[in-house]
């Protein structure tokens, strides 16, 4: 289904670059350095976000940022995300659950802690 | 009574008579007294030696025979008397002598009239003198008197004269042609076994003259002076080699020789004359030592400047210090030199370091222990912690920019962690205690490396972490072919000064480099593209600056298609475009040419503008790209130059699609346009954005509370978070809000401006 989509994708645009270069023969663009930021797709699409972005209900860093026990962030800290939308760097998670006064809920809402099967999106 | 008197006088009488006839018969004694007397005094009489009459002669036998019976009499006490008075009446002669030489003198200005007025006097001196026989009494009464004389006579100009005759006979010691003055009849038998010096005639008669004792500091100081200007002559400006060695021999040879004579003319061997000369002869290697210390002092600078090729002359400065005590001197000196010629605006924070360095490599060559270090380094301290660009400087210094050749940091100083200044320890055996000219604030500090020494200027080494955080994120980003190994290899040494926790923002920072190629291999397989972003890690990297443009056209489309296939690899992660960014290679193929460059993407993104529409204003651009008029403009400059953009009308820009002839061709069409413009904020910067969120404080407090003083402003704006400014940070912050017209101030209480 994925992969279909995919080369959906691929089609769909590529015939828009093909059309491009047509029209935008003048400007050939021979390598292009440029900087981006990762995020977390949280589904909080505000591109006007340029601030701290959101934070890990648990741990108060950021979900760019890392857990506490982590040094690196990214994939060696990733997002855990529940049925209840919402989402926690997921050794935050893990931790809360293995506590006993946890009783395996969300520490949001109390409500038991499901990890969704994909990210909500 | 008168009687009495009477009787007194006639029985003095029959003594001195009794006396002066010595119990001869009748008046015969006193004949031959008074016959003795006339000879004697006739004998000492002091004569004019310009007088051609010959001297009229006494039988030795005669004269000697007429002093046993004065002796007798013991009338010599009188002859005596007699004897200064003739030689008092007589002194004119004399004078008459010296005022012609020193007349002479004046007039010549060179010491050989000097030299033959003492010949002369010497002469005087011979002429008058009573024979030794007649004792030792009377000869050192009229030495005494003759010597009181020709000294009271001798005009002020006299030991100016003097002074230049005694330097005159440095060049005699290994001279051989005699002096000017010489004298052809010279008295003194010259014809002894070794060769006759030719100053010692000259010696003889000053010592004869006694102008040795008297005049003595003035040979001394002639001999200072002489060995002042050698120092001078020989030393100055030469720092490569060892010149105390050198002096000393030079004294040896030249100075010595000398010596002997005014310090051991009565030596009759080697070693008695070595004995003679040992006390003023460490003396004269004193002022060696004290005079190269003076001069070295004064170029101390330079000298440090030049380190290490300097290094022999800082041996000698050690060596003489010893000698010396100038060290107090030598922080005066250096600490003034410092500030005339280092701690001003004027220098480069680099070279203030570069010698601040150097500073501490001398003077901890010089004095181990670092206190003479402590004194002088203190100012330099206290100017490079008043300077913004310190830290940057030391940071650029610590990762080797390249840019210098001769970077602070030593190659062979083997790396080590970050040294804290320690207490003594009083369990170490080698434990020694201040110098004695430590001051009070002196702390012992231990030779540490020159790092340290750096990092130690602030209280804190967060501040260069922060630093070395905005190089970094400046240098990575300005990597364009994914070759960071020499940062890597930096970022490690700076581990293990710093510590591994310290850097772990760096850590990150050189893993998203990793990362984002790792990322960019993969979707260049997935799908070719030239766009190859580098991929970084928000708040793990300094705050980069924003901007709201978009990139327009196919850049878009190309942003938009690697965003994609990015998603795709990492489906939980997206990315966000910091647009203006990064550097775009392109080619602009217009009809009669192609012109390649390399921009900005500012610049790419007006090009591409350009594509679609064929004449643009500023204004229309800058609205379209949302971005300012003035970075829009600079923007279509660099085009202009290039000559791919024509101004038509003011503010009108046109795509020149066929080559202007003279005014546009002839700007270099290859030119490199490397935008400088710094991505990342500085720390300086940086401050400033937040001081923003605490001018909302600020400006809540004054509509809540009206005027506050600056105190109380600094002491609630401490309880914002992350608040850590001085109150004279506050206090400039506040001033420049008041130029802005935000504030106003009034008796030291802050207002809005309404």
């Amino acid at each position: 289904m994925e992969m279909e989509e995919k080369e959906k994708d691929n089609e769909t645009t590529r015939p828009s670059n093909a059309r491009l270069e047509v029209c935008d023969q003048r400007v050939k663009i021979k390598k292009w350095h440029a900087i981006a930021q990762w995020r977390w797709d949280t589904g909080n699409n505000d591109p006007e976000d340029d601030g701290e972005g959101d934070v890990c209900g648990i741990c108060r860093v950021p979900f760019e940022g890392c857990c506490p026990s982590c040094k690196m962030p990214g994939d060696d800290c990733p997002l855990i995300w529940g049925e209840c939308t919402h989402v926690f760097h997921m050794h935050c998670l893990l931790q809360w659950i293995g506590t006993a006064s946890s009783k395996q809920q969300c520490p949001m809402d109390r409500r038991p802690w499901v990890t969704a099967e994909r990210k909500v999106d | 009574m008168a009687h009495i008197l009477e009787m007194q006088v006639q029985s003095k009488w029959n003594n001195s008579f009794t006396r002066l006839n010595r119990g001869e018969p009748g008046i015969a004694g006193l004949l031959s007294f008074s016959q003795a007397w006339k000879t004697a005094t006739g004998f000492l009489y002091p004569r004019d030696l310009n007088d051609p009459a010959p001297r009229p002669e006494y039988s030795i036998h005669e004269v000697r025979t007429s002093f046993e019976l004065l002796s007798k009499a013991k009338m010599l006490p009188l002859l005596m008397e007699n004897f200064l008075e003739d030689m008092r009446k007589q002194q004119h002669l004399i004078e008459r002598d010296i005022h012609k030489y020193m007349a002479e003198y004046e007039e010549t200005d060179t010491p050989d009239a000097i030299a033959r007025m003492l010949f002369r006097l010497v002469e005087w001196y011979k002429a008058w003198s009573p024979i030794p026989e007649l004792g030792s009494i009377l000869l050192s009464a009229y030495t005494l008197a003759f010597q009181t004389h020709i000294y009271s006579t001798f005009p002020p100009s006299f030991s100016r004269g003097f002074k230049q005759l005694i330097a005159s006979t440095f060049s005699l010691v290994n001279a051989s042609c005699p002096p000017p003055w010489a004298l052809p009849a010279d008295p003194q038998p010259s014809t002894s076994a070794a060769p006759a010096r030719p100053d010692l005639p000259l010696w003889s008669a000053c010592e004869a003259l006694g102008l040795l004792d008297r005049y003595e500091s003035l040979i001394a100081s002639v001999c200072y002076e002489y060995i002042e200007a050698h120092v001078m002559e020989t030393c100055a400006k030469k720092w490569e080699e060892s010149m105390l060695t050198y002096l000393r021999e030079w004294m040896a040879e030249k100075v010595v020789p000398w010596m002997v004579m005014p310090y051991a003319r009565g030596a009759r061997t080697a070693e008695e004359a070595r004995q003679m000369l040992q006390g003023v002869g460490s003396r004269f290697d004193y002022h060696v030592c004290k005079t190269l210390c003076d001069l070295r002092l004064q170029e101390i600078f330079d000298i440090i400047v030049d380190f290490p090729d300097s290094q022999p002359a800082l041996e000698d400065l050690k060596e003489c210090l010893i000698r010396v005590d100038q060290r107090s001197e030598l922080v005066r000196t250096l600490r003034k030199a410092n500030k005339k010629r280092l701690l001003h605006p004027g220098a480069d924070t680099q070279v203030i370091l570069n010698q601040y360095v150097s500073i501490m490599r001398c003077l901890r060559f010089l004095d181990p222990p670092g206190v003479l270090l402590y004194k002088v380094a203190d100012p330099i301290r206290k100017y490079l912690r008043e300077r913004p660009d310190t830290i940057r400087c030391i940071v650029a210094n610590l990762v080797g920019d390249g840019e210098s050749e001769d970077s602070i940091v030593d190659e062979n100083e083997p790396i080590q962690p970050l040294q804290q200044r320690q207490a003594d320890d009083y369990n170490d055996p080698n434990w020694e205690p201040e110098p004695i000219d430590a001051g009070p604030d002196f702390r012992t500090n231990k030779p540490t490396d020159v790092i340290s020494t750096l990092v130690s200027i602030y209280d804190s080494k967060d501040l260069f972490v922060k630093e070395l955080q905005v190089l970094l994120a400046q240098r990575l980003l300005a990597v364009t072919d994914g070759n960071y190994e020499k940062e890597r290899r930096n970022i490690e040494i700076l581990k293990i000064r710093f510590g591994e926790a310290a850097l772990q923002v760096c850590e990150v920072m050189l893993r998203d480099m990793t990362d984002s190629r790792r990322i960019d291999q993969h979707v260049q397989a997935q799908k070719p593209m030239p766009l190859h972003p580098t991929i970084i890690s928000r708040h793990f990297w300094p705050p980069l600056q924003t901007s709201s443009f978009n990139m327009p056209g196919q850049f878009k489309e190309i942003q938009d298609a690697y965003a994609k296939e990015f998603h795709q690899f990492k489906p939980d992660k997206k990315l966000h475009w910091l647009p203006h960014l990064g550097t775009i290679s392109l080619d602009i193929e217009l009809q009669d040419r192609t012109v390649s460059a390399e921009v900005p993407p500012l610049e790419a993104a007006i090009i591409e503008h350009f594509s679609t529409k064929d004449t643009w204003g500023v204004a229309d651009l800058a609205t379209e790209m949302k971005i300012e008029r003035a970075a829009a403009l600079k923007a279509i400059m660099t085009w202009v130059d290039l000559g791919v953009l024509k101004e038509e009308d003011s503010g009108m820009y046109k795509l020149l699609e066929v080559a202007e002839a003279a005014s546009s061709s002839s700007k270099p069409v290859a030119r490199p346009v490397i935008e400088d413009l710094p991505s990342v904020l500085t720390v300086q910067q940086q401050q400033a954005e937040q001081m923003k969120v605490f001018w909302k404080f600020i400006e809540g407090m004054l509509t809540n509370l009206g005027a506050l003083s600056l105190v109380r402003i600094q002491n609630m704006l401490k309880f914002a978070p992350g608040y850590d400014r001085t109150i004279d940070q506050l206090a400039e912050f506040m001033e420049a809000a008041r130029r802005e017209g935000l504030v106003t101030v009034k008796d030291g209480a802050w207002k809005l401006q309404r």
